[in-house]
This record gives C-alpha cells, sequence and structure tokens, in this order.
C-alpha cells in the first residue's frame, strides 16, 4: 500500500474515490436536497478514481 | 452560502491529501537539483498537467468566467490565439535551447547565452514579480473566502499559506508539480457538472445564441471595427498584441510554466510536454468561458425566472468577479459544494505553489549562487533552497497583508508585472534566432522595452486608467490599452536589441553552440512514430485550432 502511494495515479484514483464516498454517503445518509446531482457526480467521480488506480495497478 | 459537514470533510481530505503528497515526495529530496529542478526525473505525463495547471491559478479560473460574462466568446481569444500557437513555438523551436543548453533556469539560459548583466535583470525581476504574485494570489483567496464564506481573513491566509509551505518545503518542485496535476483534475472535473447543469438551465448552446446579442457569442465577426464589439478592439491589435506578444511573452519565456517542461526526463518529453498540454488547454474555455456566458444568459429577460443574478457592487455594477462563486453557491447543493469551494481553493494554491517553487529555484540559483555565495557544498544549497521556501511564502503574506491595506497595490503590480514581461519575448527571439545578438544589446532592449510600455501606459486612458504622463490617446477597455503596451515596449526591444547587438562585438561561433539555432544540431525525429513527434502533432494542433476559431467566427 505504501509503496502504491508513491504513484501519483493511484494517490489522484485514491482522492476521488474518497470524494465519492463521501458525495455517496451524504445521499445515502439522507442529505437529499439535490441528491440526484450528488449522486451522480460521486458515481462518476468514484468511476474516474477506481479507474486511475486500476490502470496503474495493470501497468504495474 | 453556507457550507456543512460533507463539504468541510471534502475541504479537509483535499488538505490531507495535498500534505500527504509532501510527505512522500519528501524521502526521495537529497540534493539541490531534487528540490530545485526535480532532477529532470518527471513522466510527460505529469509535466504536461503540470505545465497547464501552473496557469490555471485563480486569476485564470475566476478571471476567464468574469471576460466570459463581461466580454462573451471574445474571451476564448486568450486560449486560441493567446496561448495554443506559442505553446506549439516553445515546444518544437524554444525546448531545445532551455534543455539542451543544461540551463536550470529561464535566467541561467540568458547568462549562457548573452552575459551575466542580462541574467541577472531578468532573475530579480522575474523573482520579485512570482513573489508578489503569490501574495495577491493568496489575498484573492482570503478576500473570497472571507466574502462568499464569511470565514476569517487572518485565518484563510495563515492555513493556506501553511498548507502550501509545508507540502513546497518538504517535497520542493516535485510535490508542488505532483499537486498542479491532482489540483488540474480537481478543478476540472470539481467544475465540470456546474456548466452541464447550468447549460441545461440557460436552455443549450442554441438558446445562449438567441438571447445574447450576437457580437457576445461570435469571436471574430465583429472584430472589424473596435467600436463593435465589447473588448473593443481591431483584430489586427488582438493578434499582435495577445496572438504574438503577450502570448509568446509569457507562454516561451516565463519560468513558471517554462520550469513544468525543463523536468521532463529527456529532449523529447521536454519538447513534447507544452504540446500535450495544448490538448487540454483548447478545451479549458468550456470550463472557464462558457460559464461566464451562460451566467449573463441567465440574466436576460426571458430567464429571469431561473432566479440566478450575477452579484452587483457598491456601485450597482454587475460585479463580475463573483460570477463563478455566485454559480456555484447558486447551483451546487451540500457535498458538491464543498467540492466547487475545494477546487476554488486549489486554483489559488496552485498558483501560489507555481509562483513559490520557480522563485526559490531563480533566488537559489540565479542570485544567491550566483552573485553571493559561490562554490559552496550541495547541501548548503538544498538548505538554502528550503529557506528560500520558507522566505517566499512569508513575502507574499506580507504582500497579502498590503494589498489588503492598499487596495490599489494590486493594479499597480500588475502593471508593473506587463511592462517587465512585455519585451521579453524579443530578447528571446533574437537570443535563440540571431547569433549576431549581444549582451549588451540584449540588456539595453529589455531596459529600453520596459520603458516604452511604462511611457505608452503613461500617454494613453483606457476605463480612467493610465495617461499618468499626457492623455494622448484614449482606448476603450483595459484590455485594448495593455495589448497595445506589450506591442509597444515588444517593438521597441526588438530594434534597440539590433541596434545595440550591431555597435557591440558577439560572442564567438564556439560558445554559442546549443544556444542558438543556426549553430545547434537539429534534433532528429524522423526515426519516431508520427504522434511522437513535434512538428505533425504541433501542425495538427494548429488545425483544429484554426478550425474552432471558424466554427466560432
Amino acid at each position: 500500500m505504501y509503496k502504491k502511494l508513491n504513484d501519483l495515479q493511484f494517490v489522484i484514483g485514491l482522492f476521488f474515490s474518497v470524494i465519492a464516498a463521501i458525495l455517496l454517503l451524504n445521499v445515502i445518509l439522507g442529505n437529499n436536497v439535490a441528491g440526484r446531482l450528488n449522486t451522480l457526480t460521486g458515481a462518476v467521480f468514484l468511476v474516474f478514481g477506481v479507474l486511475m488506480m486500476l490502470i496503474k495497478g495493470k501497468q504495474k | 452560502m453556507r457550507l456543512e459537514l460533507a463539504d468541510y470533510l471534502i475541504i479537509l481530505v483535499y488538505f490531507i491529501f495535498v500534505i500527504g503528497v509532501g510527505f512522500l515526495i519528501k524521502k526521495k529530496i537529497k540534493s539541490s537539483n531534487d528540490f530545485l529542478t526535480s532532477s529532470r526525473s518527471i513522466p510527460l505525463w505529469i509535466t504536461s498537467l503540470a505545465f497547464i495547471s501552473a496557469n490555471l491559478g485563480a486569476q485564470e479560473v475566476i478571471g476567464m468566467v468574469a471576460s466570459g460574462a463581461k466580454y462573451g466568446i471574445m474571451t476564448v481569444h486568450f486560449y486560441w490565439v493567446g496561448a495554443i500557437f506559442a505553446m506549439v513555438f516553445l515546444g518544437v523551436f524554444m525546448m531545445p535551447f532551455y534543455y539542451g543548453s543544461r540551463a536550470r533556469s529561464v535566467p541561467e539560459y540568458l547568462s549562457l547565452r548573452f552575459d551575466e548583466k542580462t541574467r541577472g535583470l531578468n532573475a530579480i525581476s522575474f523573482a520579485v514579480m512570482t513573489v508578489f504574485s503569490s501574495g495577491i494570489s493568496l489575498y484573492a483567496l482570503a478576500k473570497l473566502m472571507e466574502t462568499i464564506l464569511h470565514w476569517d481573513f487572518d485565518i484563510s491566509i495563515w492555513v493556506s499559506a501553511g498548507i502550501v509551505m509545508v507540502y513546497t518545503f518538504l517535497g520542493g518542485l516535485t510535490s508542488a508539480v505532483y499537486n498542479e496535476v491532482l489540483q488540474f483534475f480537481l478543478i476540472v472535473l470539481g467544475l465540470s457538472p456546474l456548466v452541464i447543469i447550468s447549460l441545461q438551465d440557460a436552455g443549450g448552446w442554441d438558446n445562449i445564441k438567441a438571447l445574447l446579442q450576437p457580437e457576445m457569442t461570435h469571436a471574430w465577426k465583429y472584430m472589424g471595427n473596435a467600436n463593435d464589439n465589447p473588448m473593443g478592439l481591431h483584430f489586427m491589435s488582438l493578434i499582435f498584441g495577445l496572438g504574438f506578444v503577450m502570448s509568446f511573452g509569457y507562454w516561451c519565456t516565463d519560468f513558471l510554466v517554462v520550469q513544468r517542461a525543463m523536468i521532463a526526463r529527456n529532449m523529447g518529453d521536454a519538447q513534447r510536454t507544452p504540446i500535450i498540454a495544448a490538448i487540454p488547454k483548447m478545451a479549458m474555455p468550456l470550463i472557464v468561458v462558457l460559464p461566464g456566458l451562460i451566467a449573463i444568459t441567465l440574466m436576460q429577460p426571458a430567464l429571469l425566472s431561473k432566479g440566478y443574478r450575477i452579484p452587483t457592487t457598491a456601485n450597482g455594477e454587475l460585479d463580475y468577479t463573483m460570477t463563478l462563486p455566485s454559480m456555484i453557491a447558486h447551483y451546487y447543493p451540500t457535498g458538491i459544494l464543498g467540492v466547487g469551494i475545494t477546487a476554488l481553493i486549489a486554483s489559488f494554491m496552485s498558483g501560489m505553489a507555481g509562483n513559490v517553487t520557480a522563485f526559490n529555484s531563480v533566488f537559489t540559483f540565479d542570485i544567491y549562487q550566483s552573485y553571493f555565495v559561490k562554490n559552496k557544498s550541495d547541501r548548503h544549497y538544498l538548505l538554502v533552497g528550503k529557506g528560500i521556501t520558507v522566505v517566499g511564502i512569508l513575502i507574499s503574506i506580507a504582500t497579502a497583508y498590503i494589498a489588503k491595506s492598499f487596495n490599489n497595490i494590486n493594479d499597480f503590480l500588475q502593471l508593473v508585472f506587463g511592462f517587465v514581461n512585455g519585451p521579453l519575448f524579443a530578447t528571446f527571439l533574437l537570443g535563440m534566432f540571431w547569433k549576431r545578438a549581444t549582451g549588451h544589446g540584449a540588456f539595453w532592449g529589455l531596459v529600453a522595452g520596459t520603458a516604452a510600455a511604462a511611457a505608452t501606459h503613461g500617454l494613453t486612458v483606457a476605463e480612467g486608467k493610465g495617461g499618468w504622463i499626457a492623455e494622448m490617446y484614449t482606448i476603450k477597455s483595459g484590455m485594448g490599452q495593455a495589448f497595445i503596451v506589450a506591442a509597444f515596449s515588444w517593438i521597441f526591444n526588438f530594434f534597440t536589441t539590433i541596434a545595440v547587438s550591431l555597435a557591440t562585438k558577439p560572442k564567438p561561433d564556439e560558445e554559442l553552440k546549443g544556444l542558438v539555432y543556426s549553430l545547434t544540431e537539429k534534433p532528429k525525429y524522423h526515426e519516431q512514430k508520427w504522434y511522437l513527434r513535434v512538428v505533425p502533432l504541433g501542425l495538427l494542433l494548429l488545425a483544429i485550432t484554426i478550425i474552432l476559431n471558424i466554427i466560432f467566427f
């Protein structure tokens, strides 16, 4: 894990995955004011974040 | 605008990540070159995104949205006229000299090509400009946070500056560059939802065109007469002032951006850096110009029911600089609101860190090592570089407080920066492509160019500014005045450099190998695939840029 943190792609992927988790949790835990925008943005961030981490993993 | 727990969490996660990057890079920093030049070890995709991100500071993001609202689609000229051509030129023609000469900075190239006094003039003016720019960026961040979030001005300044200081102090240039890439994705992905939902609200591009005056949605059509377009510019002033002098002066000579290409792993990557960076740069108007156009469309009578308005100043005029923050407040709910605010903070930090890392390289190598303490150990210069990072941040903080007390200092500093930057490209153009250009010519050319810029500003008036010598000529917009000032400074520098060079003794050809086009072996591209060669790539980008200009003519 620590070694992976030295890869910028992995760090960026992790960052967007964490932000996505916060956005999605915010919707799940009841903040439904314009929840659709948070859900969609969270989903896009999650896909982007996971892809960034996976692409790096595949390259290795 | 009121933030809630989820928004604060997102801001906190961002702070943890940028500082974390600093800690991760720290163990790789062993020498002054690691700290100040990244030891030329950064991969192409990172140098390219950092190249564009170093320019994606607050002035870019907030300023271009404001210009989009004020001047309409003509703002795209800052990209499709004022950036892409210069970036391609830098990659194809100028990087071989910057990178091939093994210079560690732009002023150091001037020292190799010309002499120490030209280097000194450029290094000192650049160091002063970058550190003051960083301070103004910091002031703008704190002011914005105070206005839209009611955060304490002092806390905003010290927290933001403290975070930038931690990660630049720990990881130097590499840390700043890595964070710039993170900031790039955050700004683009964080502001994209805003563009999409507000564009839907405005009824799409066709509705924008239908509701706005035609001069707001045509980039070139109304530029035949300066009085017919919102910028008050004739197309020739735009092409020469922005497209040639200002654009090439910034993208090809400003060490803040050129430094990102100089840390690439090899010559090929260094040349490709600005060219690859030109691809997202070309699309950037979608993120930073379109929202401004959308904002002004939403204020048309047919769309008043949408409830959005650009805030007004105390005088009742539209406060265009608040366009982006007010759109974020209007469209973003809790959660993504934190993403939008973090994107704004990221743009300020990106600009500040870029300035500070360029400042510490130039100060350490071009001022301290060249004029004060020579021939010390590498560890000595590493410590100096780290110390200067702290000093640079502290001067930035002091500048931010001065800017708070004296509002006009921002305008004054921007003006002085224009005087110094305007003529620079003439020096580099002659230095790289005319072997007869001499150190005396370059030095006096720079002095004459700067003086001409100041004189032109003093003799022209635009929007109440300038004319401090005599009000000889009135220009419709401040932007038009800036282009004309830049054009005169370039012309004076160009001809003064030529005249003085012809009257003074040039360096022998032997000393100019690798520094001047005619005396340098040309890079061989034919062994590479076409999409790796800078010339075909550059031509392709130029063709796409021309097509974009035609589409939005």
